[in-house]
């Protein structure tokens, strides 16, 4: 299988995976979605009966007549929502209209902003600020350290690395997090326990240093809580190649010792480093529902908290589509990468095939 | 397999085990917690579960633990509770003529500290009166180590009466005219009545300030109770009666805003844990084996359809669909729901690696020898294959124990976990409700915390140090 027919493969399945998970979500809120509707328009009856003085006239003249009017406006309404097509039907219509990114309107604005491909789009930029800046703090430290320890492995860096690293995973991020609100915010009240900016916001410069600001106490949490994982797989993959012929030749060659780690090993641990920086950077757009709702930090992951606190069901299946199709792109792009970069893997999917 | 060879390569196992100390270590806590686990109603009281979203009435709300003392510069007054057995019944019903009677208690409090208890709560006493319209009479009288004596409380006593002294109006009243004497005019002229805690009043030296800045008079405080019944119907029992001086500080972790034990939280909750993290890495690890196993067993056709499968559920973002999952339960969601949501999301990818590992053993010669001995597929898979994976799947399962952890606290923490269990990431979820981190309690944010990172440690510990031994293909420095 040559590359491209490979590359079209992965391509239509990544497509098949992201249209079965929009399929399966639809399935699961077209039935909310009809209970919230039904009252909703149940409600809307209730009030025109209350507010309008020709319909209270009927209701003393014509109970009969209300309710036969209370029936025809629940039908019209149902038609007008589009409530009386079968179940199915409106699944697929579902799944169609978030395919094409038309995920419709929220009913309470949320960031000054009701249309939901308008509320995510302002919801990525802040969470790419403070995950990815912090990811790619994570994965240079990380890179750095896991290469050191590598060279000296069984050193004393070496273990105190991997003892750090075995701590640190083992804490909840969100719980540090809140942690150091605790000490820096309220004990010591150095810096802001929370949001993206003071209220009201500064402007010109000071509206920058201000985010700053807020941004020190969750990069540090997620950069303390999460690169010593990092530095430990790089460490375990370096190691193992280190181990290998090649670098046993390069070395007997006398290739000086920079260049045999950063220039051959390096190199033939380079997929597997590939292929978690691609899913951290993805990961990163994410956001960590749990760390920003901490810092109450007003990206991608605070929004799917409040969407689901607030049953906003257009606005849940608009971040779960963005989250999904993401982390397809993820996976694509890194077997492409890997495709590229180790020729074995298109013959063992040729082969699977 | 024979016994001898069971022993023999156990024997092997610890050989090799004993010189990993992380493994040890590991070993050391998790023993540690299952004695926890199993001790916790033997450790704290066996009915926290069910009283822990009652309203604990007894204790102080939001109070730091006791030990804070040692690093506080003021003695704060701990707990202090007081049964039928610390307090001395004097007069038990003397007859006084005309069917009144007369009861007197008498119990002491040694104060040491700078700082006074909340409130002085008196509960229990069960008192049976004949005719509703003819109550009896309390009196409570505090006889002071400077001499002076204060009548703090002399009311009506009725059935299932709690008397709070730092509340009730009445002692309030008694307290603060009693300590007016001693006040300078300046200082009287100045004071809001309402805003007085008179508990510091009234364990203060009488001298001017007692009011605006009381100084802790140390020393043993005499209180006596007198009962005075009216009807010879009365009756009165002591049996059940609790004297609680309400502390500054509070057992060993402290309360929470609603005056709970976190001590007893943090004890119940490693049950939880415990519970929750073995049995989601066991099922998903043994469900990710088989499904590996099988589809690289099977084949063709059969292990394409699985393998999609298997990229579809692996490319489901786990957190957020936990999440809708989990709230469109509508805080309904039990231990056993959220159990089986982790494992439905857990066994991805060890369902990858068990593959790969097995399309190896497959094609190993015994293998094709048992095929070709006629052996039937679920001889082959359970009796050639699983053996060969069963030191990855355990050195796995300890591995997948801190993931499931972590996941059912910030669940929990976003208050969609068991809201009937004493989880940790509750008790995280409740402190921030109560916005602890605002008000300092960090006797409420930072223990829960450390439990689920020792937890998760513990296990990260065993799954690398197993990881080392039964793995040694894999084995690294």
């Amino acid at each position: 299988m040559g590359y491209g027919k490979y590359l079209a493969y992965r391509l239509s399945n990544a497509l098949l995976v992201l249209l079965i998970v929009t399929f399966v979500v639809s399935i699961l809120f077209t039935k909310v979605a009809d209970e919230q509707l039904r009252s909703s328009i149940q409600e809307q009856i209730n009030l025109r009966v209350r507010t309008d003085p020709n319909l209270q006239k009927l209701a003393k003249s014509d109970p009969q007549a209300l309710e036969e009017w209370k029936e025809r406006e629940y039908k019209r309404l149902l038609h007008a929502y589009g409530l009386d097509k079968p179940y199915w039907q409106r699944v697929i219509e579902r799944t169609k209209d978030t395919m094409l990114l038309r995920f419709g309107d929220v009913r309470s604005a949320i960031f000054g902003e009701t249309n939901v491909r308008k509320i995510i789009a302002i919801a990525i930029p802040r969470t790419v600020l403070l995950f990815t800046t912090s990811s790619l703090i994570v994965m240079f430290l990380g890179l750095a350290l896991g290469i050191k320890a590598a060279q000296k492995a069984g050193g004393l860096f070496d273990r105190a690395l991997s003892v750090f690293a075995m701590v640190t995973t083992s804490i909840p991020m969100w719980w540090f997090g809140m942690i150091l609100i605790l000490i820096f915010s309220f004990k010591l009240n150095l810096l802001p326990s929370g949001g993206m900016t003071s209220i009201p916001p500064k402007t010109g410069f000071a509206y920058y240093i201000d985010v700053l600001k807020h941004m020190i106490l969750p990069l540090t949490t997620i950069v303390f809580v999460s690169f010593g994982g990092w530095a430990w797989v790089t460490r375990n993959l370096m190691i193992g190649t280190l181990q290998e012929d090649f670098i046993m030749a390069a070395r007997a060659k006398g290739v000086p010792e920079n260049r045999v780690i950063y220039g051959h090993a390096l190199r033939a641990t380079a997929p597997p480093i590939i292929t978690m920086t691609i899913f951290t950077l993805l990961g990163s757009l994410n956001g960590a529902i749990l760390t920003e709702s901490v810092f109450n930090w007003p990206g991608m992951g605070r929004l799917y908290w409040v969407a689901i606190q607030q049953m906003e069901l257009n606005l849940i299946m608009g971040l779960t589509y963005i989250s999904v199709a993401l982390y397809l792109i993820g996976v694509l792009l890194a077997d492409l990468a890997y495709g590229y970069l180790d020729p074995r893997v298109k013959v063992g999917v040729s082969q699977q095939v | 397999m024979r016994w001898v060879d069971v022993k023999d390569s156990l024997a092997n196992f610890w050989f090799e085990f004993r010189r990993q100390k992380g493994g040890l270590l590991g070993i050391a806590l998790l023993a540690l917690l299952v004695f926890v686990a199993i001790a916790a109603p033997f450790i704290t009281s066996p009915d926290i579960p069910q009283k822990w979203k009652l309203p604990w009435e007894d204790t102080p709300k939001a109070v730091p633990p006791v030990w804070y003392n040692w690093f506080a510069g003021k003695q704060l007054a701990p707990h202090k509770e007081y049964t039928f057995n610390d307090i001395k019944l004097l007069v038990n019903g003397e007859d006084l003529g005309g069917g009144m009677r007369y009861y007197k208690l008498e119990f002491t409090y040694d104060f040491k500290y700078d700082v006074p208890p909340t409130n002085i709560i008196i509960k229990g006493i069960n008192v049976k009166l004949q005719d509703i319209n003819t109550k009896a009479n309390i009196i409570i009288t505090v006889h002071r180590p400077d001499g002076k004596s204060i009548e703090v409380y002399s009311g009506d006593l009725i059935e299932g009466m709690v008397i709070q002294l730092a509340y009730d109006d009445i002692s309030r009243n008694n307290i603060i005219s009693w300590a007016s004497q001693f006040e300078s005019q300046k200082d009287l002229a100045s004071i809001v009545p309402s805003t007085i805690d008179v508990m510091k009043v009234l364990f203060a030296k009488a001298q001017p300030g007692i009011l605006v800045n009381p100084q802790p008079l140390k020393g043993t405080y005499k209180f006596d109770i007198e009962i005075y019944t009216f009807n010879p119907g009365d009756k009165v029992d002591f049996n059940h009666m609790k004297v609680i001086f309400t502390g500054r500080t509070y057992g060993y972790m402290g309360t929470d805003t609603m005056g709970r034990d976190i001590w007893a939280g943090l004890v119940w909750g490693t049950r939880i844990s415990l519970i929750i993290g073995i049995s989601v890495a066991v099922l998903s690890v043994f469900i990710g084996v088989l499904y590996g196993v099988a589809s690289a067993y099977f084949g063709g056709w059969t292990d394409e359809m699985m393998m999609r499968f298997q990229e579809f559920m692996a490319s489901i973002p786990t957190l957020p669909i936990l999440i809708l999952l989990a709230s469109s339960f509508h805080g309904h969601v039990t231990l056993g729901i959220i159990v089986l949501l982790l494992v439905i999301f857990g066994w991805v990818g060890i369902a990858r690696v068990s593959r790969s590992m097995a399309l190896q053993i497959k094609e190993q010669t015994y293998v094709e020898a048992a095929i070709a001995l006629g052996a039937g597929s679920g001889r082959i898979v359970f009796k050639h294959i699983m053996p060969q994976l069963l030191p990855y799947a355990f050195a796995q399962i300890a591995l997948s124990v801190p993931g499931a952890i972590l996941t059912e606290a910030g669940l929990s923490y976003l208050g969609l976990g068991d809201p009937t269990a004493v989880t940790w990431g509750q008790m995280l979820h409740d402190a921030q409700a109560a916005s602890a981190t605002i008000n300092g309690y960090w006797w409420w944010v930072i223990p829960p915390g450390l439990a689920i990172a020792l937890v998760s440690l513990t296990f990260v510990l065993l799954g690398t140090a197993l990881d080392r031994v039964l793995n040694p293909r894999l084995r690294r420095l």
